[in-house]
């Protein structure tokens, strides 16, 4: 009776502690978006943290006219689905090659791509505009998302990997056995075992190109009409002060799809999940 | 059927593409790469396209704004060969450019243009790099590093306005015992912390950091160490706001405005946001020095300068050498709107506009301008980028008040000798 | 079936794809960072061959030492937080009874969702020392406290490192979750039947079967450590002084502010060098593990 009460209580101990770290988690959405309705003066002295004291709705009005939102926006979502695409179909390719199949140097291979996992982008940046301007790609959509996607490589076969390797041998055996090809084999059976991977990458690797600034600011910089959502904050930092409500508004803009995805991409893991589980259990 | 749709669709899109073909024929487009976020920038940017449109109707500017990383995005375009046909440069990446020949040679065009004859014979200076050439068209006249301050919270303290390092630190004092900032300085940025130091290097020596810049002195010179042995020591008597070296620029500005900071440091573009918020209680005043006749002697020399940078172009530009009387007509309105839009009358070029309405301190300044034997220069006029670099970073570290003089000079020391 | 899993023709097509574009955009700029961390170049200009001199100069400078320091202390923080978090929070939440559980799921990897500037201006204006949150919460308290947190010469680098910890710990959090997913229900239900609790019955099946996730958050915290870059140029700017430079900052001051771009690819070079090293203890250190868990597994079962 004591013991159980004393659990109840550290229990309760720890679900306050769950919902207020949750708290501290979703606090930054408010706060991004109150920083999108003040002026510097609010930002930095009076008022950085509350609700604004004056809504500066002005600065919405600023980011939409300062340069073509639904553009960068349209942009941004295209090399977002591209570079997602692009790096699923790899990775998965490559990843059943190198955890399913057996062949000599499988395990060098493997080391040699999360070789790309150390590398800081700001340390390749040079030599990968040079090789996107030698395959004759600059101008197009692709000079983003085939570097975005070669950089991602690394990591969604690494966490593909510990997926692949979590599946049973057996099921390869049974497919060979009902006479499926490997094609078959990996479409139908493997491909779909490993859909919560699948979907976790597809949040990451979105998220990742969503957010990108560095490169794109080389690689398309200079293209009015291939230019992401994050260069548009470039148009309020001046050499010496920065519009940092209108910044907070293009940043806001730029989050609130992001967060849609996530969201409708989790109820997506969680499903993809069950059935997985369902698959395994 | 559908055979004749797809056919039909072919020819549409075909027509298109030549439509759009021939219009892009008759205009150029011309990118260029340049400041555009603030007042300071916009006004002028737009003035100058405005003006364009009716002097150059066939050419067209395609805008990518500056970003705010020292040049480290231009340097990733020339590397991969993808520089703007129209660029703005400091002097470091216009000697850095000119190595590889990224920069044009404009000294023709100057001539052609006329260019050549507007400037003010006092920035001739910044007209030409080192080799006797034309790398880029300057806009910016002299510029200086100027302390503000406001007048009304020295008289409400009973405080006279100093003149040497001693009288600044009674009032650091005071200010602080009254808990308001004596000086706000936006130590983030190393160029500010660099011309914090250079306003106290050039009362020991004038050439400041310019010096150390062209190696003409060293930082083990008894001035430069007794220089960084006073901003030292200004700083442990609290000199600077809290929090010094993650102060951005609007913070300490907003501080400077709203009567919290008795002092800032900027440049004199400054003037006019100074003259806004605090009208006749803003005024900028000589640099301190160790003492009265160093003061006296000081007053005219002072720390900041022009610079050899402003539009540059491209050559490998398919337009290159219209892109380079664009940017020289480009420089030159940005000089008109500086002084008719910005109460800015320190440009390079004598475009025979003056402007009657000048606030106090631009008036003052201009007036003072005769007298003054030498400048030095902020971090964008050095030209060694390394020094530029390092001498931001190693004055931040002074400032912080965590690092003692034997590191900034050793440090810097290290640095130089590897230059 | 030997063979049926070695068609040649199939590995050759599942493989090209992501060699090809992992080669020619990733490896090919590694290479190309080896080659010229051996030269003296701004970028742009010509290049001169100087032999190892980058590399010397960069291991005699103070700022390497404290670089290094920095990769350290900044891995450490975030490995430590993120996987203790992460694995507490992605337990919790995988306990099918738990009220709220997906408001929780979502709520823990909403940082992860936001972009890098956002987190970081939100924390620098937490950490400011005058106007600050968490300073105004330590007056609360009682305290005195005007402590400048991003601006202390040895204190900054922590606070940057719990900003990143803070940010990333949802992803890893997620990858926890998808793990104890995959772990088949027989596990728990033969812990349950023993007898053992629910917080023995994580330790002992879920922590160890998660070996290969747990692998790869380590993975990514300490070289995500190492290669620190975007909280120190955003909140620091690597300051005060080179207070809080690590290998990557020092790399881009050198190659893109200074114009010492072969100075700047020998600090990149030392540093996936070092991050090699990591890949290859952790490789070690779990393959021991693994080992030793056999040889238990086999002596504990009849």
């Amino acid at each position: 009776m004591k013991t159980s009460r004393k659990q109840s209580m550290g229990a309760k101990i720890f679900s306050i502690c769950l919902w207020l770290y949750a708290l501290v988690s979703l606090y930054p959405l408010l706060w991004m978006i109150f920083y999108s309705l003040k002026s510097n003066e609010e930002i930095f002295v009076s008022n950085p943290f509350g609700l604004p004291a004056t809504w500066q709705w002005g600065n919405y009005v600023n980011a939409w006219t300062q340069y073509d939102v639904p553009l960068f926006f349209k942009n941004s979502l295209l090399v977002g689905a591209g570079t997602v695409l692009v790096t699923i179909f790899c990775a998965l390719l490559f990843t059943f090659a190198i955890s399913r199949l057996r062949w000599p140097f499988s395990r060098s291979v493997r080391t040699y791509v999360a070789l790309g996992m150390f590398i800081p982008v700001q340390a390749i940046m040079i030599p990968v505009v040079q090789t996107v301007n030698q395959l004759g790609l600059l101008g197009t959509r692709w000079s983003l998302i085939l570097p975005y996607a070669a950089i991602n490589l690394s990591f969604a076969t690494m966490v593909y990997f510990g997926f692949f390797q979590g599946i049973p041998k057996e099921m390869e055996e049974a497919a060979c056995i009902d006479g499926a090809n490997i094609y078959q084999t990996f479409l139908h059976i493997i491909a779909p075992l490993v859909s919560p991977a699948t979907i976790t990458i597809v949040i990451y690797v979105f998220l990742a190109s969503w957010n990108e600034f560095i490169l794109a600011n080389v690689l398309v910089g200079g293209v009015a009409k291939l230019k992401t959502l994050p260069l548009g904050v470039l148009f309020f930092q001046g050499q010496f002060t920065t519009d940092w409500g209108s910044m907070g508004a293009t940043m806001t803009i730029a989050s609130i799809p992001a967060i849609l995805v996530y969201v409708i991409f989790s109820e997506q893991v969680e499903r993809a999940m069950t059935i997985g589980a369902a698959v395994k259990g | 059927m559908f055979k004749k749709a797809i056919c039909l669709a072919l020819a549409i899109l075909m027509v298109m593409a030549m439509g759009t073909a021939a219009s892009a024929e008759d205009k150029v487009v011309l990118k260029i790469y340049a400041q555009y976020a603030d007042d300071d920038t916009k006004v002028p940017y737009d003035y100058a396209v405005e003006k364009l449109a009716e002097a150059f109707p066939n050419v067209e500017l395609e805008l990518i704004p500056q970003a705010q990383d020292d040049g480290a995005t231009l340097l990733a375009l020339a590397a991969a060969g993808n520089l703007p046909d129209i660029y703005q440069t400091g002097s470091g990446i216009l000697s850095t450019f000119r190595e590889s020949n990224q920069i044009m040679v404009l000294d023709d065009v100057a001539q052609s243009t006329g260019f050549l004859d507007k400037v003010y014979p006092s920035c001739e200076t910044f007209l030409y790099a080192d080799d006797g050439h034309i790398y880029a068209f300057p806009y910016a006249g002299q510029e200086y590093v100027l302390l503000y301050v406001n007048k009304a919270l020295f008289a409400a303290n009973g405080l006279e306005i100093p003149t040497t390092f001693d009288e600044l630190k009674h009032c650091v004092e005071v200010f602080t015992a009254a808990d308001i900032v004596p000086l706000a300085l936006f130590g983030q940025e190393g160029w500010i912390t660099a011309s914090m130091y250079d306003i106290i290097a050039t009362r020991f020596n004038a050439g400041g950091i310019k010096a150390l810049d062209t190696g003409a002195a060293s930082i083990t010179d008894e001035a430069y160490v007794s220089a960084a042995t006073v901003l030292s020591e200004l700083t442990q008597a609290g000199l600077f706001q809290n929090g010094v070296t993650t102060t951005n620029y609007d913070q300490a500005s907003e501080l400077f405005k709203t009567g919290k900071a008795a002092m800032f440091l900027n440049g004199q573009w400054y003037i006019e946001d100074a003259t806004k918020a605090l009208g006749d209680d803003a005024t900028w005043i000589y640099y301190p020095a160790y003492d009265a006749a160093s003061y006296e002697a000081g007053k005219a020399v002072f720390a900041g300068g022009g610079s050899v940078s402003g539009y540059a172009v491209n050559p490998a530009s398919p337009n290159a050498t219209l892109a380079a009387e664009v940017a020289a007509f480009i420089s030159e309105k940005y000089c008109e709107a500086k002084i008719t839009l910005r109460n800015n009358p320190l440009v390079a070029l004598d475009v025979g506009l003056t402007n009657d309405t000048l606030p106090a301190m631009m008036k003052e300044l201009v007036a003072a301008i005769p007298a003054m034997t030498s400048t030095t220069a902020f971090t964008w006029g050095l030209t060694n980028a390394t020094f530029t670099d390092s001498i931001g970073t190693w004055t931040q570290a002074l400032v912080s008040g965590q690092y003692t003089v034997d590191e900034f000079v050793s440090e810097l020391g290290e640095v130089m000798a590897g230059m | 079936m030997k063979r049926y899993l070695s068609n040649p023709l199939a590995i050759i097509l599942f493989i090209t794809p992501t060699l090809g574009l992992f080669t020619i955009f990733v490896f090919s700029s590694i290479l190309k960072v080896f080659y010229y961390s051996f030269f003296d170049w701004n970028g742009v200009g010509t290049a001169v061959f100087t032999g190892v001199e980058n590399y010397s100069k960069l291991f005699s400078s103070s700022t390497f030492a404290t670089a290094n320091a920095n990769g350290f202390k900044f891995a450490l923080v975030i490995t430590v937080y993120q996987l203790f978090f992460a694995s507490i929070f992605a337990i919790a939440v995988s306990d099918r009874w738990m009220p709220f559980r997906k408001f929780f799921r979502t709520a823990y990897f909403i940082p992860v969702v936001l972009s890098v500037t956002v987190v970081c201006q939100l924390w620098t204006s937490i950490l400011d020392a005058d106007n600050g949150l968490l300073n105004a919460l330590l007056r609360a308290v009682g305290s005195d406290s005007r402590q400048n947190w991003l601006g202390s010469r040895y204190g900054a680098i922590y606070a940057l490192a719990f900003v990143n910890a803070w940010q990333w710990m949802g992803y890893q959090f997620a990858l926890i979750v998808a793990g104890i997913k995959s772990i088949s229900t027989e596990y728990y239900e033969a812990a349950e039947i023993d007898g053992a609790s629910a917080t023995r019955a994580h330790w002992h099946v879920t922590i160890p079967l998660l070996k290969e996730t747990y692998f790869f958050c380590l993975l990514v915290s300490v070289t995500g450590g190492i290669k620190a870059f975007t909280e120190i140029q955003i909140m620091t700017g690597g300051g005060p002084g080179t207070a809080t430079h690590t290998l990557t900052y020092i790399m881009y001051r050198a190659a893109f502010v200074s114009h010492r771009y072969g100075y700047g690819l020998a600090a990149a070079a030392v540093l996936v060098l070092e991050c090699l090293a990591v890949i290859l203890l952790l490789n070690y250190l779990f393959r021991d593990r693994e080992a030793k868990q056999l040889r238990r597994l086999a002596g504990g079962k009849p």
